[in-house]
């Protein structure tokens, strides 16, 4: 296994485990960036692997798609702080109360 | 020398988002990604290709660390109660187990610490990518790949690429429409 490979395949796990382990939604969102980042660092690598540019094209469509999930999850988390609720994800146990 | 500042970055990465896992506060935790994203950013140039490396500063490393940081304060609460690995959500957590909690994790909180040690690492690597020389593009890899890259996005990706533009259209709709409205 190539370092790039190592290196993407333990910011993905890291950000996994941040996900899993933390309980607010904000430092949910903190991993989802960090498993992202570690896809892209593989993907890139591999593109300048196979000298494929559609795997460039791939990265730039998912830090596209990463930054519209962030500014929608953001909008959420602050939506949910208006209307009164926690921002712990174990209080989020229904779609509508 | 570039083989080097790769594996500095890697190693820089990886130990910042470890300890990113382990921050009680939420600014301390976003100082910590900034770091990880930065290095990923260092990855991303020394693997061929300055674009995306680009793009990673300015979208994930810039815009998004300052939402978040925007969102931190908006929510006014910057320490986490669910505190560290030893606490899931959902869980009965005794108040004191948790303020101790609190502390042990605590120790691992340091913001300052980690953006002299970004600026460090940071100035260390651009140093040792200077002092190789040449175009970016390697360890293992074949060569810039970014004077082809917008041939491929509005050749055969146009489809997606014109999806993601709708996509961010959407998000920036969500934003300007504002929080507070719904939650009225």
């Amino acid at each position: 296994m190539t370092p790039a490979l190592q290196v993407g395949l333990a910011l993905f796990c890291l950000g996994l485990a941040t996900v899993l382990l933390r309980g607010r939604l904000l430092a949910m969102l903190l991993g989802l960036e960090l498993m992202i980042a570690g896809v892209t660092v593989i993907l890139t690598y591999q593109a300048g692997i196979f000298g494929d540019p559609g795997g460039l094209a791939a990265v730039v469509l998912v830090i596209a798609v990463a930054a519209a999930e962030a500014v929608v999850g953001l909008c959420l988390i602050l939506r949910l702080h208006h209307g009164g609720r926690s921002g712990e994800s174990g209080s989020l146990a229904e779609l509508r109360e | 020398m570039r083989e080097m500042a790769f594996y500095l970055a890697g190693a820089g990465a990886v130990f910042f988002s470890a300890l990113m896992l382990f921050q009680p506060g939420l600014y301390a935790a976003a100082a910590c990604l900034l770091a990880a994203l930065l290095q990923a950013a260092v990855l991303l140039y020394l693997a061929g290709s300055p674009l995306v490396s680009f793009l990673q500063v300015v979208i994930c490393s810039g815009g998004v660390m300052a939402l978040v940081v925007v969102a931190v304060m908006s929510t006014g609460r910057d320490d986490d109660r669910a505190g560290g690995p030893a606490k899931r959500v959902g869980e009965e957590v005794v108040e004191g187990r948790q303020t101790e909690d609190h502390a042990m994790w605590a120790v691992f909180a340091a913001s300052r610490p980690v953006a002299a040690g970004t600026v460090l690492l940071l100035g260390v690597e651009v140093l040792l990518a200077c002092l190789a020389g040449g175009s970016p593009g390697v360890v293992g890899g074949t060569g810039s790949l970014d004077s082809r890259l917008g041939a491929v996005l509005f050749g055969p990706y146009a489809v997606a690429t014109e999806a993601v533009a709708l996509l961010l259209f959407l998000a920036a709709l969500a934003l300007v429409s504002g929080p507070e409205r719904g939650a009225k």
